[in-house]
């Protein structure tokens, strides 16, 4: 800002001008002055290469298509052109990103400023699942893969899973008048590949299910969900605003069609239980744990929904507004059983038939009644019903509705005293309305359901007091306190009310309390801190002592920025936080889960000479998840608790631009990445975890990858 | 001398300037040209409002402004022009006043005043946004703002919104004077949301998240900034709504539906990042065990600390339970079972 010294001396440019005109042409402002005021466009060529193997990327590489054996060197080209034909008022961009990888973005877009948009999009993005399986599954990546044993763990060949998504979609907008506008948008994704999934099963007790514990106690398989799937979205609105009011009223529909309706494994040999065990040695095709493990399981069904919804505000006053919103919602899912080769169904039954109507209502007033005074009001209200047809899915029992209720309310007023203290005092309410099981279900007719305990309703009140106050022109500080308490009607005990009975921990009363307290502080012109320290606790009361007891959280931080001169600025933080779990199981188990999240970094930014730029950031984050077990009884607990999980990773990225030309840069990236993921997720103390064929899957725990790029960036307008 | 010398520098300038004018308003645009207003006295060029309709651009307008804040500004100003706001084929678009205020006071002095007096309005979010002076209260900023863009339905729901409600300005997020606003950006739009939400900062740098710190994804796919009707300024109207629009075949609905599922994703994913894996907020069984308390009665443990009989009562070993997809080993459709199938493994218990 250089106005004060404006008043009284002669104007930089002045001079610069003068001595321009008297020794040459004004070209070289002319040039700056356009730089600055013309649309720039780029492009971007890079080449780079990243050390290690798959392994050794397997985190880094989950996204950025650096992950496979083929990638140590990558060319990589980014495209950034705009156009603007200043007559018109038109403007012409076309954006690729990371043309020609698997990971590469594509926008091209036209736009008459005021008048009409139209753009379009296309986007692939592979995300490779970060864990290595081994196995000598056959066709692992089909509906109808093979089983087949390993003798050994870890001695077949390594399968990586992945999900490809390409993504095209077009969107236009057009104002019809100065007050009507149409939008209308199309989104396709297919998707292909596999994610982990798998099934198993386990003999039951008496009573239970029909499978004998003589004959097995457990098998599992890991067998790759095959993806192959298209999600389609359409929206088209039309927006009326008018002196007081927006209106919008528009349509969306999305649709889901999977090409895969189930996964059918077959298998063709023996199987070992998940401990290792041989599980049964004369197990063979057709066998009873084979029939049990090749039973079909059902992929995601083909789903639809449609909307119709109208939105906006409304502003009673300058001072006094509204905003309102409805919506309807017409879900529903009838994949036909046979077509996705899923047999069973209750006679007469081809499909579901699911249908799901919800309908959601908001309307929310703000306002200021006094100079000093804001209040505003929020309802909201959602009703989902379920109006699928009951059938015996099961036998004896049918499938089981999902309706709700769900209201929202909200009520708060801020008031600003002297002194520069604003005040606000808040409250909010929940209320969740359940459909109760069908009499026919499942839920209700078995003591051995999972569930024990339901409730239709639930309610939660919660209060909130904020004061933030200026302490100078230089510090902000806040303060907020809140509160809330979640009651509900009485239980509906289905199953026996004991200690064995398990009660949903998003039905349970629970007390929350909440206080957060942070300030800006900008300490010097060049010098900013920002303080934030964050404290919560839930505490979970059920009819029994067991499941969710309590939660916490803390976290507590500090930014810094400093401007150390016009060319160079460094940033830096320190944070961390601390969650807190304490559940309880019925067999006597308590483990006290503590989560304790550290992250510190340090950023600069500068210009070492008028041609280079130069940026860094190292960062340092370690997640602690801790487990400690114990006994109510006081026994000792298998194998002395689970140890800590911990993941550690330090980046270092850098990067220097150097201009070549005046329309032409070169810039140098280095990425440094460590990973150290010490984990038993998959195995603990070099004993694989295996599943009842052998597959084991694995991470490399420790990661470590280097990349270095350059890409030249020529400049145009 | 040196009254002499300095009116020879100045006349030496203005001839120069005059030389310039004609040369440079052949091809700079027209918003920018200084000689239109360097030229001339001071007073006649007063921040005189333009009236609404006359022919004048906004552009033009600047003039009054540009000629001190030029292209030496430390903060390149007039990288507003390489903007939308500087198109100006689009009478729309504001001029410096439009969006300052007329500024008197910093045009033609305060005599109450030591020193150049702030503009009307300034942006920003603190000291240092708008160099020396403070930026003025986030209401009176936003203020201008929506006086052109209250007319987007995408940000219909700003009102009451908890980005209004806690006084946060356009501007502090949103660089105007920039061709490159970082929060429009997908790539560096988390580095400004991440200014005040610190956790979720930390929470994508762990081992399973959304593609954000690559670049492929950004807070806004999920979150409407602006204001919406879901909670967490979702863009969609509920948590599982904005999930369905990516993640589709998690909706249903299924012959056996998960109730937690359908009710909110959030219970047990937490989108911004976990160690987990699947972006589970805690991993299975201790998930699960938050309500099914009365299954897998066996203590979670893994395969090297104790080997169970293979014969034992039990339906599970502790590692089974644990390791690998814990609880998800068996219940593999824990979003929801459309199989019709009554045989065992049973479809019922989310098995296949």
């Amino acid at each position: 800002m250089k106005t004060l010294k404006r008043q009284f001396g002669i104007s930089r440019k002045l001079l610069a001008l003068s001595v321009l005109a008297a020794f040459g042409s004004a070209h070289a402002e002319d040039e700056e002055i356009e730089q600055l005021t013309r649309p720039e466009s780029s492009v971007s060529v890079g080449v780079g290469a990243a050390s290690g193997d798959s392994r050794d990327r397997a985190i880094y590489g989950q996204y950025n298509g650096r992950r496979l054996e083929g990638s140590n060197l990558l060319l990589d080209i980014d495209v950034d052109v705009v156009k603007r034909d200043d007559t018109m008022g038109l403007w012409t961009n076309f954006k690729g990103s990371n043309l020609g990888l698997d990971n590469q973005e594509l926008n091209f877009s036209q736009n008459k400023q005021g008048d009409w948009k139209y753009s379009v999009d296309y986007s692939e993005l592979v995300r490779r699942d970060p864990r290595t399986i081994n196995s000598v599954l056959v066709n692992a990546l089909s509906t109808a893969s093979t089983v087949a044993s390993l003798a050994t763990p870890g001695t077949g060949p390594n399968l990586n899973l992945d999900i490809r998504r390409k993504a095209t979609s077009l969107s236009a907008e057009k104002w019809l008048t100065s007050n009507l506008m149409f939008e209308a948008s199309v989104k396709n994704e297919d998707r292909k590949g596999a994610r982990l999934s798998g099934t198993g099963v386990a003999c039951m007790p008496p009573g239970f299910s029909s499978i004998p514990c003589s004959t097995i106690t457990a098998a599992m398989l890991m067998l790759p969900e095959p993806i192959n799937s298209t999600t389609q979205q359409f929206e088209a609105k039309l927006n009326y605003s008018g002196e007081k009011y927006l209106v919008s009223g528009g349509y969306y529909g999305s649709f889901f069609s999977n090409a895969n309706g189930s996964l059918s494994p077959l298998l063709s040999g023996n199987l070992v239980n998940p401990d290792g065990t041989p599980l049964d040695t004369t197990v063979a095709p057709g066998s009873t744990v084979a029939a049990y493990l090749q039973q079909p399981v059902a992929l995601p069904p083909d789903n639809q929904a449609h909307q119709l919804y109208v939105s906006g505000n409304y502003a009673f006053t300058p001072t006094t507004q509204a905003t309102f919103k409805y919506a309807y919602t017409h879900a529903t899912q009838n994949e036909d059983f046979g077509g996705a080769g899923l047999t069973g169904a209750p006679a007469g039954v081809s499909n579901l038939g699911g249908v799901l109507d919800s309908n959601l209502a908001q309307f929310g007033v703000t306002a200021r009644p006094m100079a000093k005074l804001s209040m505003l009001a929020n309802l909201r209200y959602e009703e989902k019903a379920d109006k699928t047809p009951l059938a015996l899915y099961d036998g004896a029992y049918t499938n089981n509705l999902n309706s709700s209720r769900k209201l929202n309310g909200k009520l708060e007023g801020s008031y600003q005293f002297p002194e520069n203290v604003r005040a606000t005092l808040g409250v909010d309410y929940a209320r969740v309305n359940r459909e109760l099981p069908v009499s026919t279900s499942s839920i209700m007719n078995t003591t051995l359901s999972p569930l024990a305990g339901l409730r239709e309703e639930t309610r939660e009140l919660g209060y909130r007091a904020e004061l933030r106050r200026s302490l100078s022109e230089t510090i902000n500080a806040a303060i907020s306190y809140g509160q809330s308490a979640r009651e509900g009607g009485g239980w509906l005990s289905i199953g026996t009310y004991n200690a064995a009975g398990a009660y949903p921990v998003t039905m349970v009363d629970r007390k929350r309390d909440k206080v957060r307290v942070s300030a800006d502080w900008t300490a010097t012109d060049n010098l900013s801190l920002q303080f934030m320290l964050e404290d919560g606790k839930d505490t979970y009361t059920a009819p029994i002592d067991k499941g969710l007891r309590d939660t916490g959280m803390k976290s507590y931080g500090i930014d810094a920025a400093w401007t150390l001169s016009e060319n160079w600025k460094l940033t830096g933080y320190v944070n961390q936080g601390v969650q807190t779990l304490h559940v309880d199981h019925n067999v006597g188990y308590l483990a006290e889960l503590e989560n304790i999240n550290t992250s510190v970094g340090v950023g600069v930014a500068g210009r070492p000479a008028s041609r280079l730029e130069f940026g860094g950031d190292l960062s340092f984050m370690e997640d602690s998840n801790r487990y400690k077990q114990s006994m109510a009884t006081g026994a000792a607990i298998v194998g002395g608790g689970l140890p800590d999980v911990t993941y550690r990773v330090t980046s270092l990225k850098l990067f220097g631009k150097y201009a070549l030309l005046k329309n032409a840069d070169l810039r140098v990236d280095l990425v440094r990445q460590v990973v150290q993921f010490d984990e038993w997720t998959w195995g603990y103390n070099g004993t694989p975890f295996a599943y009842s064929d052998n597959t084991t899957v694995s991470m490399q725990q420790n990661q470590n990858v280097t990349f270095l790029g350059a890409s030249y960036i020529y400049k145009f307008r | 001398m040196k009254f002499t010398a300095k009116s020879f520098v100045l006349c030496v300038c203005i001839s120069c300037l005059a030389w310039m004018s004609y040369v440079r308003a052949q091809d700079l645009p027209e918003q920018v040209n200084p000689a239109a207003s360097a030229v001339a006295p001071a007073s006649s060029q007063s921040a005189a409002p333009v009236p609404s309709g006359q022919a004048v651009s906004a552009s033009n307008r600047d003039a009054v402004c540009t000629r001190c804040h030029d292209e030496n500004e430390p903060k390149p100003i007039l990288s507003i022009y390489q903007t939308k706001h500087g198109a100006k084929a689009d009478s729309r678009t504001p001029s410096c006043q439009s969006c300052h205020g007329e500024s008197e006071k910093h045009l033609h002095g305060d005599a109450a005043q030591k020193g150049r007096a702030a503009p009307d309005v300034l942006f920003g979010n603190k000291k240092g946004s708008s160099g020396s002076f403070l930026p003025s209260a986030a209401t009176a900023q936003n203020e201008v703002c929506l006086s052109c863009h209250r007319k987007d339905a995408s940000r219909s729901h700003w009102e009451g919104s908890t980005h209004q409600s806690r006084d946060v300005a356009c501007a502090s997020c949103h660089e105007v004077h920039t061709a490159h606003d970082k929060v429009r950006d997908k790539r560096a739009q988390p580095e400004v949301c991440f200014t005040c939400h610190k956790e979720q900062r930390a929470q994508i740098n762990r081992a399973s998240h959304h593609p954000i710190p690559e670049g492929k994804m950004s807070c806004s796919d999920c979150h409407n900034s602006h204001g919406s009707t879901g909670p967490k300024l979702m863009k969609r109207d509920s948590v599982n709504d904005t999930c369905y629009s990516c993640h589709m075949e998690k909706r249903g609905p299924f012959v056996h539906n998960h109730e937690p599922v359908s009710d909110d994703c959030s219970n047990c994913h937490n989108p911004h990042g976990t160690t987990a894996e699947s972006m589970l907020k805690m991993r299975p069984p201790f998930l699960c065990n938050s309500c099914h308390t009365p299954h897998a009665p066996v203590q979670p443990s893994l395969t090297g600390q104790t080997t169970p009989s293979p014969n034992s009562p039990g339906w599970w070993n502790g590692a089974a339970i644990t390791q690998g997809r814990a609880c998800l080993n068996c219940h593999s459709q824990v979003h929801g079972s459309n199989n019709p199938s009554s045989a065992n493994p049973a479809p019922l218990n989310l098995f296949r």
